[in-house]
């Protein structure tokens, strides 16, 4: 190799390496500085924005998804669903996928979802707006609530063989994937349920309803009552999605389940209020009151069977009936009870021994003059024994031991049966009554004489036939019991309800008298010869108030007959009240206005049919066999 | 030197099990953990399969009970029994003539019944038309 001569070529190879080490520095550099902002953009990213870059990344994988409860059922006392939660979906729609062809599909669900597609058309349109710069389209807009499982497998039908008028196999992939994701994406669905009450009308009043637009929110009834029982506590789980929104499993970070609402189970007995309902809807169209009510109770416990107030609704679906027909009349209206009070002032002048049993009264034949007005009877009678007083119901013979009471005396024994304050049932809208006091301006100095005979006080239906059912429990008066436990969803006692009792209202002895008193009012001498029955002796008191009308007594009558059997071993209390029934039936024959006649045979058939129901033993024996046989030949009639 | 030839072979031999036996190793490691991860996604979609599943039962067995308590609620009995014309009623009272057994029945133990005037106590009966227990 020949070497460049002397100092020039030297330079001219100090050139080239200057040559190339300038490259090299300036290619370390380059590099040097491009790593250099690599790693100034991994600081920013990793260190500098880390948190905001979590957040988005959070906001694309993580989610937090609600898992609701299941409200718990309503169930009678045998264990019969009343009200129960079924699954349903709410329907959503991601216009965003959608493009312009959104009326198509408004066209398309508008019959399934029971909504005009104009409507829908108005919903589904694609709405932008701005946020953090950027723009956002909406993606998330339900369309309907509590819609049921057939009705979403009609719309999964529906939209899969949805039509746009287009030959899709000649677009390309992009246009096929968009037609395909409007088809199997656009219309989803999020978990709900609906409240559904198998018995229809049954028991209505009892049960209540919920608000199915505000996650089940009992409104009325036990639904309103026991609405945290009922509702349960949502659970959560927050875990991550993959681009297609399905989860992840393995990266599930929370998983806490829902816990199902709590079973109510009520002492109410489905069979029973079948009954009582059905009884007392033949006993409405005979006779065509305003209302009519019922409440079976079994006095030894206060627990109410039977609870029924016609007219009544669906609460499956509530709109479609009146205001007036939501109310539950048994604790929401107050009357003045009529001759059923009777039983307070006759047991508060037997307990107090101001009277006895055989004491008789002058009745007046019917008139009666007292503190400046005229009492009247609705039959003329003279003198009369104390039972008789009963047995006939006079309001002249009662208002007489009301006055021997006294004032303070009667008031007290009102207010011992439990008037005049709220009973404790665990419905919503009790009314307390209205008893006023000895001391106010409104007891008047004819109050004496007209409270015994029930007028001047306004008591529920409640009220009286647990006063009723205190007699029937010998004189402790009990506090009402609907709700016999609450459940855990496996059928597990959480609470366990026990009954309870108020306070004594009479003596054992007082009790005995007054239901030999009570007995004499079911028979052919009595006021309501239509509730005895064959097989049980009842003891009972029929009630038939004026309605008052602007302050003035008019002529519409509250008419009422409590009732229970059997007598001297009370297992049931059952009072059946009509509001304003007609005088003349539905056949147009007359029957009158009073307890005994409206409201007696439905007592008779509600009684009959639930001593049957229930298997109680009668207490009047049946002739024997050899009798009836005899009695069967025509010999035997000489 | 043929010794010492004999120990360099046997020293090269050494690095390269040593070698092959740490890949395998990591490479064993490396699938285990891609194996390992595979099953927690397998799991985790079997999981979640099963999830569904459990969820579609349950819902499935709300509705089966809500056809239940429709079925069973007395007032569709009712309706069911008049649409079919069945004629199914429970026995009227006086249908029924219950059997008294003289070694349970302590008629001291049971409340006095009050009587019709033209009943008398019946003498316990063993022949029955219908008897249902009390």
């Amino acid at each position: 190799m020949e070497e460049p001569n002397g100092a020039g070529g030297r330079l001219i190879l100090n050139m080239a390496i200057v040559r190339q080490h300038f490259k090299l520095y300036v290619m370390a550099g380059f590099l040097s500085g491009a790593l250099g902002a690599l790693g100034y953009r991994l600081v920013d990213l990793q260190a500098v924005q880390h948190d905001n870059f979590q957040k988005m990344a959070q906001e694309n994988t993580v989610r937090t998804i609600e898992r609701l409860p299941v409200r718990g059922q309503i169930l009678d006392i045998h264990g019969t669903p009343l009200a129960i939660s079924v699954p349903a979906k709410v329907i959503c729609a991601n216009p965003s996928l959608m493009g312009n062809l959104y009326p198509i599909v408004a066209r398309a669900l508008a019959p399934l979802l029971q909504t005009n597609d104009a409507f829908l058309t108005e919903r589904l349109t694609p709405r932008m707006w701005f946020d953090s710069n950027k723009i956002n389209i909406t993606k998330y807009v339900p369309l309907k609530r509590k819609v049921s499982l057939e009705t979403w497998a009609k719309i999964q039908q529906t939209m899969a063989s949805l039509s746009f008028g287009v030959n899709e196999s000649k677009l390309n992939w992009r246009r096929q994937a968009f037609y395909d994701n409007l088809r199997a994406k656009s219309i989803y669905t999020e978990e709900d349920q609906i409240r559904s009450y198998p018995g229809q009308r049954l028991a209505s009043h009892v049960l209540g309803f919920v608000d199915n637009n505000n996650n089940l929110n009992g409104l009325t009834g036990i639904e309103y009552s026991f609405n945290t029982n009922l509702a349960g506590v949502p659970g959560w789980r927050k875990t991550e999605m993959d681009k297609r929104q399905r989860e992840l499993v393995p990266y599930r970070d929370q998983d806490v389940p829902p816990r199902d609402g709590l079973n109510v189970v009520l002492s109410i007995d489905a069979g029973l209020q079948n009954i009582v309902e059905t009884e007392l809807a033949a006993g409405m169209k005979k006779n065509m009151p305003i209302s009519a009510s019922c409440i079976m109770v079994r006095p030894s416990t206060g627990e109410i069977l039977a609870m029924a107030t016609l007219p009544n609704f669906d609460p499956n679906c509530t709109g479609a009936f009146p205001m007036d027909a939501l109310r539950n009349r048994i604790i929401a209206d107050v009357a003045e009870p009529g001759s059923t009070f009777k039983i307070v002032v006759v047991t508060g002048g037997l307990n107090e021994n101001l009277v006895t049993l055989n004491d008789r009264f002058d009745c007046g034949m019917g008139k009666f003059f007292y503190a400046g007005r005229w009492l009247h009877d609705h039959a003329p009678y003279g003198d009369l024994s104390v039972e008789n007083i009963i047995t006939k119901s006079s309001n002249i013979g009662a208002a007489k031991i009301g006055i021997r009471m006294g004032k303070e005396t009667l008031w007290r024994y009102i207010h011992n049966f439990g008037f005049g304050e709220k009973t404790g049932i665990p419905l919503p809208g009790e009314r307390d009554g209205i008893v006023h006091a000895v001391t106010s301006r409104e007891w008047t100095a004819v109050s004496i004489a007209q409270i015994p005979m029930g007028q001047g006080v306004a008591v529920t239906s409640l009220q009286m036939v647990m006063a009723m059912s205190a007699l029937a429990n010998n004189g402790v008066l009990m506090r009402p019991m609907l709700v016999n436990r609450l459940e855990e969803p496996g059928g597990k006692l959480a609470v366990q309800y026990k009954p309870e009792a108020v306070r004594r209202v009479a003596t054992p002895q007082t009790v005995r008298e007054m239901i030999e008193a009570l007995k004499t009012v079911p028979t052919k001498e009595g006021t309501a010869v239509a509730a005895h029955l064959d097989h049980y002796t009842v003891a009972g008191k029929t009630g038939t108030a004026q309605k008052v009308d602007h302050g003035h007594y008019v002529q519409k009558f509250y008419t009422s007959f409590i009732g229970f059997f059997p007598a001297d071993n009370p297992q049931l209390c059952i009072s059946v009240v009509m509001d304003d029934p007609r005088d003349k039936d539905s056949e147009g024959r007359s029957v009158g206005h009073f307890g005994g006649v409206i409201d007696g045979p439905v007592f008779h058939n509600i009684a009959e049919r639930a001593a049957n129901y229930l298997d109680m033993k009668p207490d009047i024996a049946p002739p024997p066999p050899e009798a009836q046989n005899l009695a069967a030949t025509p010999a035997a009639h000489h | 030197m043929a010794r010492n030839r004999k120990n360099e072979s046997n020293l090269r031999v050494a690095p390269i099990l040593l070698t092959v036996f740490l890949c395998t190793i990591l490479a064993g490691l490396g699938v285990g953990y891609v194996w390992y991860k595979n099953q927690i996604d397998v799991l985790g979609r079997q999981i979640k399969a099963r999830e569904t599943r459990l969820a579609e039962l349950q819902r499935d067995n709300r509705m089966r009970r809500e056809q239940l308590a429709t079925l069973c609620s007395p007032v569709a009995l009712d309706a069911r029994v008049k649409k079919l014309n069945l004629g199914l009623e429970p026995p009227a009272l006086g249908q029924i003539v219950r059997l008294i057994d003289a070694p349970d029945y302590d008629r001291s133990a049971q409340p006095q019944p009050q009587l019709a005037p033209q009943a008398r106590p019946a003498p316990p009966v063993k022949v029955a038309l219908a008897a249902r227990k009390n």
